[in-house]
């Protein structure tokens, strides 16, 4: 690591360092006759060691010996996280211990700092926007993270692509225009969703780790479905409507991003779960199952996040309804176009010429789907006021 | 479209003649991977031109579509040709931080060491938390045409989540705790990056690179099995992260070799004739001195452990050097600033 003074180029900012330490000029040239690297006088320099200790060390060799104030600072120490359930192993809920499982009302750090460290004297805006526990947090993100975990499923291998049989071209056509819309659904979730994170702050850790797994799920789901569509004969048709999707993306902030994705993913929990009825086949059967799974863990978050946030931030209920009244129309109209209706219907019946029947069964499948919305709705402590008009004569029919 | 919620509309079915080439792909032998259904007018090769939509590639556009702002249009800005087999790999090869780090191999360390372990992890919770964010920021630009690098991108974040809290739970395991907050890691250059390139360019492949060289040293900074296994599972995980991003590189300077000295342009910026560091600085001084104790194995041996640092930093710069090379980035090792440049090897 010998180097001569004369061949190492030495960077600006270590002499303006140097100079700020005391350094006498020319110090920094002697350490590198004396065999220091660059580097060990930058850490020296990094580590604050002024011009006196510097000059002390050069004179009796060796490298300068660090003060580790780092050991010393007033974190809570001595802690010995164990696993609550040896099945589940050693969880994020297990850290949830003394001041590491205190997850703030409001944060205030506006760094990344790792909850529970010791904060720097000083440190630059990351940018975050979200410093409010009420927006984002609901105490099952914990143990639903792990969960997570434990419940994913590889599509390549999970599904069973080999037992796939030939359809009838229409229903071939009506799966691969249903699997078009739902992968397109999916992935521009993922999408908007993974924009939302650089707002989140680390005050919240557990719970942008529990979306992470959800924007995972979603990636699964985006592919899984286009499989489905190019694995039996058929393609992929029209791209799905843009109404909804819009409105997704047009949210101003993680609340109304939040109420507005509550309509669709309540809506397609219960198409998932309802996956029997249209299933052509035990692949599609089997997908949908692990779909609603992966669902139900973003909608029961979906809930109690919502529940939380009015329980918090009563004075703000009125304006959900507002979110809530704009992602309905916008479903509604989506649900009317004829390339989400119809390859349902088909599916539903079976067969093009049972269409009339196709959609009688449709409006069931649409009713049992608003009457769960509802329901998840109920279970926030929202009673929905303005049920948007279409969805109320599905729910008469 | 204005039919009654409670009666039949008129059918249209037009859904049903919007194409007649029937694909059937087949599992292979890894299962119905990306590679499997890349085929055809779905495969990336026959990408068209991109719109500001989310339509995936292949499906059929809409006449009334509405915009969803700006994305990327050109595939060369998001694109790399691994990323099918990346993604693929990432779903295989998720691990769980709960169940397959045998954490019951923990056992006491010396108060100072479990002290330096601590403040690695400290260090290491913070930047993956960030590792995490910077991806996610990116996700909404890159376009639908080149949806494979966006469900990459998604596996990543869920790969950073995972570190993030490994190394919380490292943290929390064994007698000790956090400690003092990472600060200057360089970890705004990461999020203040205004092009795809750049983040890729400075997350990818210098900070994660930076990262993996470290983790590999893993077994010299490990005391326990359960810390050498979480070195090694989060090691594999980055090796995907950084095949991305050298990929990445190559796909531009290939297909738009004019970009060349804009990249050279970041680097200058990261790789700085300042801190020299680079994006995830292992030279901010409780990670330094922390790596030191524990490559050392001990405060007393802080001599011993500088030594090794060293060597990692020599590492750290030469492997990054050789992905730049790998990439068509060989002219890099004549511009690193002198922090840097005191490691490299001559070329071979």
């Amino acid at each position: 690591m010998s180097q001569s003074s004369t061949t190492t180029e030495i960077p600006q900012e270590a002499r303006d360092r140097a100079r700020s330490l005391g350094w006498e000029e020319g110090l920094i040239e002697i350490a590198i006759e004396q065999g220091h690297s660059l580097q060990e006088i930058w850490q020296a320099l990094r580590g604050g060691v002024d011009g006196v200790r510097a000059r002390q060390f050069l004179s009796g060799g060796g490298f300068v010996r660090p003060d580790p104030w780092w050991m010393k600072v007033p974190t809570e120490w001595g802690i010995r996280a164990r696993a609550a359930d040896p099945a589940l192993g050693l969880s994020i809920q297990d850290l949830m211990v003394g001041t590491y499982g205190d997850v703030p009302d409001v944060w205030t750090n506006r760094t990344e700092i790792a909850r529970g460290s010791f904060p720097a004297t000083v440190g630059e805006d990351m940018g975050y926007t979200i410093f409010d526990k009420a927006i984002v947090w609901a105490d099952c993100c914990v143990p639903l993270y792990e969960i997570a975990i434990r419940d994913r499923w590889i599509s390549a291998t999970d599904l069973d692509w080999a037992s796939l049989e030939p359809l009838p071209a229409e229903q071939e056509k009506a799966v691969c225009q249903l699997m078009t819309e739902l992968s397109e659904r999916a992935y521009l979730e993922g999408a908007i969703l993974s924009g939302w994170l650089p707002a989140i702050s680390y005050g919240y850790l557990e719970l942008k780790l529990f979306l992470s797994t959800v924007i995972y799920d979603l990636a699964r789901h985006a592919e899984t479905f286009r499989k489905r569509a190019l694995a039996n004969g058929g393609g992929l048709g029209l791209q799905a409507p843009t109404d909804y999707s819009r409105t997704v993306a047009e949210s101003r902030s993680f609340v109304e991003l939040m109420a507005t994705l509550f309509v669709q993913d309540s809506m397609l929990l219960t198409l998932y779960e309802s996956g029997d009825l249209i299933a052509q086949n035990p692949l599609e059967r089997e997908m949908y199952r692990l779909c609603a799974r992966d669902r139900q863990r973003y909608m029961d978050y979906q809930v109690e996040r919502m529940k939380h946030f009015l329980f918090k931030t009563p004075e703000r209920r009125e304006e959900q309804q507002l979110y809530l009244n704009r992602a309905e129309a916008k479903l509604v109209r989506d649900w009317n176009d004829p390339a989400v209706s119809e390859p349902l219907a088909l599916l539903l019946a079976g067969d093009s010429r049972r269409m009339d029947e196709g959609h009688r069964r449709l409006r069931e499948l649409r009713k049992h789907q608003v009457s769960a919305y509802l329901a998840n709705l109920q279970r926030t402590t929202i009673t929905r006021k303005t049920l948007n008009g279409r969805l109320q004569d599905i729910l008469n029919a | 479209m204005a039919a009654s919620s409670t009666s039949t509309p008129a059918l249209d079915l037009s859904w049903l003649n919007l194409y007649d080439d029937a694909t059937s792909a087949t599992p292979g032998k890894k299962g119905m991977t990306l590679k499997e259904i890349n085929l055809g007018r779905y495969a990336d090769s026959a990408r068209g031109p991109g719109d500001s939509t989310y339509r995936l590639r292949g499906a059929i556009a809409r006449a009334n579509a509405q915009r969803f702002g700006p994305n990327y249009q050109s595939k060369a800005d998001v694109w790399s040709e691994n990323c099918l087999m990346l993604y693929d790999e990432a779903t295989q090869r998720q691990w769980s931080s709960a169940r397959d780090i045998p954490w019951d191999t923990l056992e006491p360390l010396s108060d100072e060491i479990e002290r330096a372990m601590c403040q690695l992890c400290t260090m290491l919770t913070e930047v993956e938390f960030i590792a995490g964010d910077v991806p996610g920021q990116w996700m909404p630009f890159v376009s639908a045409q080149d949806f494979e690098a966006g469900l990459f991108l998604m596996s990543q974040i869920m790969d950073e989540a995972r570190h993030t809290d490994v190394f919380r739970k490292r943290a929390l395991a064994n007698g000790g705790g956090l400690l003092a907050q990472g600060s200057g890691l360089g970890l705004r250059t990461l999020i203040e990056a205004r092009d795809f390139t750049e983040m890729s360019v400075l997350m990818h492949v210098q900070a994660e690179g930076f990262v993996q060289s470290m983790f590999r040293m893993g077994e010299l900074i490990g005391q326990t099995e359960a810390d050498k296994r979480i070195f090694r599972m989060s090691a594999q995980d980055e090796s995907r992260h950084l095949a991305f991003g050298v990929m990445h590189l190559k796909y531009v300077l290939d297909t738009e070799p004019e970009r060349r000295e804009e990249i050279h342009h970041y680097l200058d910026k990261a790789e700085g004739d300042a801190s020299g560091g680079g994006s995830g600085d292992v030279t901010f001084p409780p990670v330094f001195e922390s790596l030191c104790i524990l490559l050392g194995g001990g405060v007393d041996r802080f001599d011993e452990g500088v030594q090794k640092f060293l060597l990692l930093r020599k590492r750290q710069i030469n492997e990054y050097v050789h992905r730049l090379a790998v990439a068509g980035l060989g002219d890099r090792r004549e511009r690193l600033g002198p922090l840097m440049a005191q490691f490299l090897e001559p070329a071979s």
